[in-house]
């Protein structure tokens, strides 16, 4: 028994087979993977290693990296990890280094590192930034990844792969370890965190949790809603349930529908004080009280949404109730594994449909699950904008020779396969500003000094350290209290929509605008009746694959043979099934309806929004290319809706035609109006790469000099310069990020092998009713600029006056 | 192009971000901001060289346009003083050396300083707070202090049109009571959309074309704004 199980076994801990595995692979200097639910105990299974390591040979200085992806979980971890070097009897501490850590903190952490320190991505790449970073971090023995799938597909990924190359450079015995929750490709995320051509462990947990799935159903299932978002009309069921048990965690899809939840829950339950709040915008001290109170017992119930996802290592709860359709297994079974902790006992997970088709989507679920099936996540490739803000705080630390740079690069998943010219490109755009022939005059950031690559500008050094990292703070206001106090932030496109004296629900309380002065939006407790509440960017994630298609399985099995879960639907299935017909995975349905709003068209692939919105815009397109006309467009994660003056006449070659994969990617572009999205998209990009400064977060300090938006650095770039990688970058991102080209076309290359089933009805079906009762449309357009503002001055003199006075946005331009 | 009157004078807006007064034959434009793209390159942000020369052949087309004798510049000329081994000063230069005939006024902005020696190469009159000319006050920045009509800049105007789900941000012209304030003229500047500046009508620019946008259309209240301040 080695010292590690001794302290297990004296605190009565089961040890688990595959810690012992974890810590043997780390003892004969492997790297590899720990794949398993939350609180099974991965972090002691990746942190035995180095315990183990550090009592035969003690550590120096910075010997362990843990890295982690929220700054809010770091102050956890590190407790978490000093417990154990504790109770292994070891004399010293593990560090923690953030964003939030204080300056005076980080000097002391500079001047004596700790052996091991708890850190994020960001601060890890500011690390690597200081001149000495070489000998200070050239003795790491080992990293480990902490939530790894969570940084698995974003930026912030890449720049962590991109910052484990340069520790593997400095250190080529270095181990890397990652800790995961369950993911469909592990070999994949493998891959990408040891870098290519490696090899490692891919340690699974041994616990095989039970999860199981109810559904809250309605009383009345014939008053239920077909479409809907909020679920409140719920609210007795879950009140019942709340009541039932000793504490409950209650997760909902958007930060929107956990305001409107927390403020019904408080105003029905008879402990209003032991409800909280807990999402990614509100003030840290509240989603701390909020940790707290579970820890402790004293929370019955907290609302959250995907802030909680990520390992909060806290208690388990007794029972948790999920809000609104699942969307996708793994977050399911993430959000599932908060309940009931204990080995062998079973995970239980309340689902609260808000509408009809919800029931399906649960039930879809419930499926997936029981076979264990998982969505998988792929980690980016080619992002330039990360790239070349490493190579700038390489130039920083220390500087570096260009070949080993490039072998550096050449090392990490992203850019394997980046090419001679792509190379160039990037040297020649933190050089010379611009490729080579057509150089910008004056331009200067890292400088060719006696072979090696460097920053020499102390002013430019400054200004890149505040701006390293890939999360954007861009564009959120901080909400505090005229008499003091932080809320959190809210993106400023809600808040400047609303007027002084306009009421609004945040961090669960009711609160009135006063005004809004230097990014900060002052309020007082408000008392209005109807509050807005604000809708939050990006905060719906679109049904995933491994869902719809069970979705589909059901439809088609319930023709047959009715599930026993999906009684509660069974009139709405048969009414679908008798107006038209039920969709099913050979199959795609197709329905045409005439309304007094014209023609619609409705199409079911189940292919989620994202997909959805690129394959409306791609239909209208092609339908409009046979005969000229102008259609309005809606989508869900089930279906599109196509409306417009005159029924389209449809046959099966028509169909075949507008719906085919070939010239996909040359008709979308044509579709959509691409060249805006990308010039949104540029945002992150021109930020990342260094062509904005945002400075810190709540920081006001500006360059003022310097200050120019992202677009206008977007329009100078397309007018001067448009062959800069980054405006391809742009376009790339539009497709892949927001139009999911890939599983666009995969949803084509489905259809073409699908039977069509073209329905005439005479009224909307209860699959078309939710998409014709959204009313969030949008035109597809295909005028120029000119021609575009004119038919919105066209439109708004026709609707005018508007109820409220038009508003205008608070960016502040360059001067 | 859009004709207004302002103290008894007529002028005409025009698209490409500037006003001819026909009577004085002047071309008037406001912060062009010469030289901006260098001082970002300077300090390491990579701006593509080629928004100067760009500036300043859209002046010389407005000249060729309009027939004007006379250009007034209402401030902010250029970004920052030139510094040393800055190529835009000699760049302006060159271009004031192909237009001898020129007579060019500059009413000082908030950026053009340290500039005396450059201004008297350039051949350009300077007026350190407003130049008076035939009933009208030219100033770089707007102030609530009334007195004569005028034309000012530095607030570089831009409205935001939206309707359904779409959004545009187009650079304006602001028309208050006998004042009118002008857009940036320099391509490399910034857009504010908020101001404290009492407009009674907004004329935005989209393309070639002004569009007087509709009644009810409003600025945002001026406590809201993240304000731009002078320096």
């Amino acid at each position: 028994m080695n010292r590690i199980e001794e302290w297990f076994a004296a605190r009565d801990w089961p040890v688990f087979d595959f810690q012992r595995r974890a810590w043997a692979a780390y003892a004969e200097g492997k790297s590899g993977l720990i794949h398993a639910p939350t609180g099974s105990g991965k972090t002691l299974a990746a942190w035995g290693g180095p315990l183990l390591e550090s009592l035969q040979d003690p550590p120096g200085a910075l010997a362990y990296l843990w890295i982690t992806p929220l700054r809010a979980l770091a102050v956890d971890t590190s407790a978490n990890l000093n417990r154990a070097v504790a109770g292994l009897g070891l004399d010293w501490e593990v560090g923690l280094r953030t964003g939030d850590t204080s300056a005076a903190r980080r000097a002391r952490l500079h001047k004596s590192p700790p052996p091991a320190l708890v850190t994020t991505p960001e601060s890890l790449a500011l690390m690597l930034s200081y001149a000495d970073s070489a000998r200070r971090l050239g003795r790491v023995r080992a990293v480990v990844v902490d939530e790894w799938h969570e940084l698995l597909g974003s930026k912030r990924g890449v720049l962590l792969e991109l910052g484990l190359a340069r520790l593997r450079a400095l250190n080529p015995k270095m181990k890397i370890w990652g800790l995961s929750a369950t993911l469909g490709n592990v070999d994949h995320a493998l891959q990408v965190l040891l870098g290519p051509n490696r090899t490692g462990e891919q340690i699974g947990g041994d616990i095989e949790r039970r999860i199981e799935i109810d559904t809250l159903l309605p009383p009345e299932i014939e008053h239920f809603p077909q479409s809907g978002r909020t679920g409140l009309n719920q609210l007795p069921g879950v009140l019942a349930a709340l009541n039932r048990a000793r504490s409950t965690l209650l997760f909902t899809n958007t930060r929107s529908q956990a305001e409107l939840w927390f403020r019904a829950i408080t105003a029905v339950v008879a402990w209003p004080d032991q409800v909280y709040l807990h999402h990614g915008s509100i003030n840290r001290q509240q989603r701390l009280a909020a940790e707290e109170a579970v820890r402790t017992g004293r929370a019955r119930c907290i609302v959250a949404t995907s802030s909680l996802d990520l390992g909060v290592d806290f208690s388990p709860v007794d029972q948790v109730i999920q809000v609104g359709g699942p969307k996708g297994i793994a977050r399911l079974i993430q959000r599932a594994g908060r309940s009931g902790h204990q080995p062998g006992a079973v995970s239980r997970l309340l689902c609260v449909p808000t509408h009809a088709l919800e029931i399906l989507e649960i039930a879809a679920a419930r499926r997936q699950v029981e076979r264990r099936r998982v969505e998988s996540r792929t980690a980016l490739s080619g992002s330039l904008d990360v790239a070349a803000q490493h190579l700038v705080s390489c130039a920083l630390g220390g500087g570096f020779e260009p070949d080993a740079m490039r072998s550096e690069l050449h090392d990490t998943h992203a850019y394997a396969g980046l090419d001679e010219t792509h190379w160039q490109w990037l040297l020649d755009f933190v050089t010379r500003g611009g490729p080579t022939l057509q150089a910008y005059p004056g331009f200067r950031r890292v400088v060719l000094e006696d072979g090696r690559y460097r920053v020499s500008d102390r002013r430019i050094a400054a200004r890149h350290r505040m701006s390293v990292g890939t999360i954007s703070a861009d564009g959120h206001l901080q909400v505090r209290f005229v008499k003091g106090g932080s809320l959190g932030q809210i993106e400023e496109r809600f808040l400047t929509r609303l007027q002084p004296g306009e009421h609004f629900l945040f961090a669960g309380r009711l609160l009135r605008l006063e005004r809004i002065r230097d990014m900060v939006a002052y309020v007082r407790l408000g008392k209005a009746q109807r509050p807005s509440v604000p809708r939050w960017a990006g905060g719906r994630l679109p049904l995933s694959t491994l869902l719809a298609d069970a979705m589909l399985e059901l439809f088609a099995a319930s023709e047959t043979q009715l599930p026993a879960d999906l009684q509660a639907i069974a009139p709405l299935l048969a009414r679908q099934a008798r107006q038209s017909a039920l969709p099913g995975p050979e199959r795609l349905l197709v329905e045409q309806t005439q309304s007094r709003d014209g023609a619609h068209l409705f199409v079911y692939p189940f292919a989620g929004r994202l997909v959805h919105e690129g394959l409306a815009a791609l239909l209208a397109w092609r339908l409009a290319q046979d005969s000229p006309r102008s259609f309005s467009m809606t989508v869900n994660d089930y279906g599109i809706e196509l409306v417009c003056d005159q029924p389209v006449k449809l046959d099966e070659a028509l169909l075949r035609r507008v719906l085919r994969a070939e010239d996909l990617e040359r008709d979308i572009l044509a579709s959509l109006n691409a060249a805006e999205m990308a010039r949104h998209r540029f945002r992150d990009i021109a930020r990342v790469a260094g062509l904005v400064f945002q400075g810190f977060p709540g920081r006001q300090k500006r360059a003022r000099q310097l200050q120019a938006s992202s677009g206008l650095m977007f329009d100078m770039l397309s007018e001067h310069d448009p062959d800069n990688l980054l405006l391809d970058q742009a376009r790339t991102e539009v497709l892949e990020a927001e139009m999911e080209l890939t599983r666009l076309r995969a949803t084509l290359d489905r259809i073409a092998r699908q039977s069509l089933m073209v329905q005439q009805n005479e009224r909307l079906t209860p699959l078309a009713f939710p998409l014709w009762a959204d009313r969030l449309r949008s035109q597809l357009s295909t005028e120029d600029f000119q021609a575009r503002v004119e038919r919105m001055l066209a439109g708004m003199e026709r609707e005018a006056p508007p109820r409220r006075p038009q508003r205008t946005t608070l960016r502040a331009g360059a001067q | 192009m859009k004709v207004i009157r302002l103290g008894g004078h007529s002028l005409q807006l025009l698209p490409d971000r500037a006003v001819f007064w026909p009577r004085q034959k002047a071309l008037l434009l406001a912060d062009a901001h010469l030289g901006k793209d260098q001082v970002f390159r300077g300090a390491g942000v990579a701006v593509p060289a080629g928004v100067l020369a760009t500036d300043l052949a859209r002046i010389d087309a407005l000249l060729t346009n309009t027939g004007a004798e006379r250009l007034i510049v209402l401030g902010d000329w250029v970004h920052a003083p030139p510094q040393g081994g800055d190529d835009w000063p000699a760049q302006i230069s060159a271009w004031r050396a192909s237009h001898p005939h020129l007579a060019i006024d500059l009413v000082l902005g908030n950026h053009d300083r340290a500039l005396d020696a450059w201004l008297a190469g350039w051949n350009i009159r300077a007026h350190s707070v407003a130049l008076d000319l035939d009933g009208l006050c030219l100033v770089h920045e707007w102030t609530d202090a009334g007195g004569l009509p005028g034309l000012s800049g530095h607030l570089h105007p831009g409205a935001v049109i939206r309707h359904r789900r779409e959004r545009v941000r187009l650079p304006a012209f602001l028309l208050g009571d006998e004042h009118l304030v002008l857009p940036a003229f320099g391509r490399f500047t910034g857009l504010m959309t908020a101001t404290d500046f009492p407009a009674r009508c907004r004329i935005a620019i989209a393309g070639e074309r002004l569009h007087e946008l509709p009644a009810g259309y409003q600025p945002l209240k001026p406590s809201t704004s993240r304000g731009k301040t002078a320096r």
